[in-house]
């Protein structure tokens, strides 16, 4: 498990490591059969082209799910996560990297929260997630 | 199409079990050729698998409401997670429909989805989903 921060040891403006994933066609493959979503939009190429895109998208759902992972690698956890949400803004396309940033923006010491304010890009520097944001319960030192 | 009339419309799935095989899976997935993660157990987002998608599918089948499922667009969720899930947990999931609008000739559905623990009735998880579809107009 990784490090945990304490709530006292996090103040307004801190900003959670980046985290950035190359989005494969593999990799949204094997979400939308785990996930169970059959949307064709994200693993046939010519619907895809179809309907506008330049290829295969990523489910927006998969997105927040690494912006998710990135907010809990700083939190020290899933179970820390005490709530998240982003607008879907633009697709992530396949072969694409999702670059996610999170930035403290309210310390509660007497419920322990701290609020993270989210947000991911790709590399081609179109926003693909917006007005994220996040809670998280952090330990007050003992 | 959707309208205002559909509002406290209600989609249940019972019974959804939190399991082990699938969470393996979905969990690598999140991580694609990454390393997992030693976060915990259970994805956090998983409630797409037990909560959203259970829902939200019995919504899209729903000829009544008649949602236009070409060129839908899922355009926000938020997750509260107020117990976590284990393996082997088994939920009940419920989706509503709090919203109906039209913006701008497109139809803004919004669901609002709550997961309790089949036993006890326990809250694990509740949210918002915003769906965009085409309207009468685009």
């Amino acid at each position: 498990m990784n490090q945990a921060p304490v709530l006292t040891a996090v103040a307004v403006g801190d900003e959670i490591p980046e985290l950035q994933r190359t989005v494969e066609q593999a990799q949204i493959s094997a979400y939308a059969e785990a996930a169970g979503d059959p949307n064709p939009i994200h693993i046939d190429e010519e619907l895809a082209k179809a309907f506008g895109f330049e290829g295969t998208i990523a489910h927006g759902m998969l997105n927040l799910a690494i912006l998710t992972e990135a907010v809990a690698r700083w939190a020290g956890g899933y179970d820390r996560v005490a709530s998240i949400g982003v607008r879907f803004s633009r697709p992530l396309l396949r072969g694409d990297t999702i670059i996610c940033t999170g930035r403290v923006v309210e310390v509660d010491p007497s419920s322990g929260l701290v609020t993270l304010e989210l947000g991911a890009t790709s590399d081609r520097g179109e926003r693909v997630l917006s007005n994220g944001r996040a809670t998280v319960r952090l330990s007050t030192p003992s | 199409m959707p309208d205002a009339s559909h509002v406290g419309r209600r989609y249940r799935a019972e019974g959804q079990v939190i399991d082990a095989e699938r969470v393996r899976a979905f969990a690598a997935s999140i991580a694609g050729g990454a390393d997992l993660p030693d976060l915990g157990e259970v994805p956090p987002t998983f409630a797409a698998v037990y909560c959203l998608f259970p829902t939200m599918g019995q919504l899209f089948f729903d000829t009544e409401v008649g949602l236009d499922l070409t060129g839908l667009v899922h355009g926000e969720q938020e997750f509260s997670f107020h117990h976590p899930v284990h393996i082997g947990d088994v939920v009940d999931a419920t989706a509503e429909i709090v919203s109906v609008e039209d913006k701008r000739g497109r139809v803004f559905l919004t669901l609002a989805l709550e997961a309790t623990r089949a036993a006890g009735g326990e809250r694990v998880c509740s949210g918002k989903a915003l769906l965009i579809a085409p309207g009468a107009t685009s």
